[in-house]
């Protein structure tokens, strides 16, 4: 399949000034300051085939928003290649532009008084979208994302997840082949999480349009993404599937244990690291290698009346990376 | 060409539209507004009254061509807030909370965009009004005119609207590099006051000064001089010069500018 998005060596540093606390650091930053540099990507390279859904995981400040407003021709990089669909994004050439979207979880784009519909109406003659295309997209948007309630509704008295939904109607009513999103279930309670990220996978599913997603939420990556890209002080330490992830990084697993009968949790440190214990409960972590040994061991040993095996959190795994 | 320009003609139509309902929502804000502007036409017209109480001209220009004068700032203004004016005003706000990135994607040329997505309907409406009511006032009590000096004081409406637009351009170009544009566009302001005043009465260095360097002091004096056959053949085609090349500058300043926009994290 051919490439959608190729990233080479990509860099970018941003300058920013130190200044000290306080109204006297104020004033003094006005005659003298200390530029500082902060190396924001420090060369990473992916490519992302055509119709992909990528995650693209790391902790606040790893870089993943630099990179995607680079791609969307945002910012312009210190350094390196990219091309998305063949266009240099920070060209910002129109023909580039009309393929893609990019929403932010943070960033409203929606006319904030106007009910949603006029900024879908407005975006049709931005994206130059013809009629027809216009409202077969919409209507087949408005049944996939459930806002039929919602259009008329000015926008500031939507909630939160109403809200994205409509920013990512918004964004896919010109068919954009290439879509960045940027923590788009930030802020959103686990249900309309869920619903979110069960659009997004349904529209890539129909459309086969390139998704690349930024999140610190595990959960939407694992749910969504076969592929991730691991990104950590601006460079990249993993890229790979979600389920190599987990055997490469996540070498132990979880055993919880129910007692049969009241049990003092003493000499449980044998079988694995203690996480928590209770007279009736107990959860240990144990080290992969050693775990067929160890369950036969407590069942030998102790008065167990439950025992079952689990992965770590996916959450844990990552922890362990970026610590 | 024509392709394009017929593009942005559609765009304007929609971001006209999209506007006026935003408007709308706050009516009271609207005839607040109105009224204010009316008030600050009469103050300047009472004080070219009280002025001209004293002289018969001042630089040459009389009690009417000064009305027609006040009256074109108005049309000028009026003009800027319907095309470019509050988007720039929001400019630092954009920049500051990261929100410019939308003009950066969308694939409208982004100098364009910014002053259509904040098209300002009533903001000046008063004083595009009242501009027209004393255009129209000092146009019948002039002495002499032809048939000639419509199309001229059409012509260099837009000429001015452009060297306001270089202008700003240029001047809102600085918001990429220092964040905070409230500032700047107090200074836009205040020499967008100094044009209510005739270019003649600057002389020597000054006249340098707001001819080229701050063109400002032409902006409605050369309209409202074409319209009461005050202006000369150089000065005519020495403004339309001004106003390409500040057209030019202005695009050129900006382009070069967004590259350095560096946008809020989060």
């Amino acid at each position: 399949m051919p490439n959608s998005i190729h990233v080479k060596e990509l860099r970018k540093s941003f300058d920013y000034f130190r200044k000290e606390p306080g109204l006297a650091g104020s004033l003094k930053s006005l005659f003298w300051r200390e530029k500082l540099y902060n190396e924001a990507l420090k060369g990473i390279s992916f490519d992302i085939a055509e119709g992909e859904l990528v995650g693209f995981l790391g902790p606040n400040g790893a870089g993943k928003t630099t990179t995607l407003k680079i791609l969307s021709g945002i910012l312009y990089p210190t350094g390196g290649e990219a091309s998305v669909l063949g266009h240099v994004p920070w060209k910002r050439e129109p023909a580039y532009q009309k393929q893609f979207s990019i929403v932010m979880g943070q960033k409203n784009q929606l006319w904030w008084d106007l009910p949603a519909q006029e900024s879908f109406t407005l975006n049709r003659e931005i994206y130059e979208v013809d009629e027809a295309a216009y409202r077969h997209n919409l209507s087949e948007l408005t049944e996939l994302f459930d806002i039929k309630d919602l259009l008329d509704v000015p926008v500031r008295k939507l909630s939160m997840g109403q809200r994205m939904k409509c920013e990512l109607v918004a964004a896919l009513l010109h068919s954009p082949k290439v879509l960045f999103l940027d923590e788009p279930s930030i802020g959103l309670d686990i249900i309309s999480q869920d619903k979110i990220i069960n659009y997004i996978e349904e529209y890539n599913r129909l459309k086969k349009t390139t998704v690349l997603l930024t999140s610190h939420y595990m959960r939407d990556v694992e749910r969504l993404c076969k592929r991730v890209i691991v990104i950590n002080h601006g460079a990249i330490i993993y890229d790979g599937s979600v389920k190599d992830l987990m055997t490469t990084y996540a070498d132990h697993k979880i055993i919880r244990l129910r007692f049969s009968s009241e049990f003092a949790g003493n000499g449980l440190g044998k079988y694995g690291e203690v996480i928590e214990s209770d007279k009736l409960h107990a959860v240990l972590r144990t080290e992969r290698r050693t775990i067929a040994m160890a369950t036969s061991r407590i069942l030998n040993d102790l008065p167990v009346d439950d025992l079952s095996v689990e992965d770590v959190e996916i959450e844990d795994v990552i922890k362990k990376i970026f610590a | 060409m024509i392709r394009v320009l017929k593009r942005y003609m559609r765009l304007y139509k929609a971001f006209f539209y999209q506007c006026l309902k935003e408007d709308m929502i706050y009516r009271s804000n609207f005839l607040t507004l109105v009224i204010m502007d009316i008030g600050f036409v009469c103050v300047s017209i009472i004080l070219f009254k009280v002025i001209y109480g004293h002289v018969n001209t001042i630089a040459g220009w009389t009690f009417n061509q000064s009305v027609i004068l006040i009256g074109t700032v108005g049309i000028v203004r009026e003009m800027a807030y319907l095309t470019f004016r509050r988007g720039f005003l929001e400019l630092g706000n954009h920049i500051r909370t990261g929100t410019f990135d939308m003009f950066m994607v969308r694939p409208i040329a982004s100098g364009i965009h910014l002053g259509m997505r904040h098209l300002s309907i009533s903001e000046s409406f008063g004083e595009g009004m009242m501009g027209v009511a004393l255009v129209i006032y000092g146009f019948i009590h002039l002495d002499t005119w032809s048939w000639i000096i419509f199309p001229l004081y059409i012509l260099f409406l837009l000429n001015s609207l452009m060297i306001y637009y270089g202008f700003s351009l240029i001047i809102n170009s600085i918001v990429f590099w220092v964040v905070k544009s409230q500032e700047l566009n107090t200074v836009v302001y205040f020499f967008m006051e100094t044009s209510r005043y005739p270019g003649d009465i600057y002389r020597g260095i000054g006249k340098v000064i707001f001819t080229f360097i701050i063109p400002i002091g032409i902006i409605a004096t050369v309209p409202a001089s074409a319209l009461t056959g005050r202006l000369g053949f150089n000065f005519a085609v020495l403004s339309l010069f001004i106003g390409i090349s500040f057209l030019c500058a202005g695009l050129f300043v900006w382009k070069m500018s967004i590259e350095h926009y560096s946008s809020a994290s989060g």
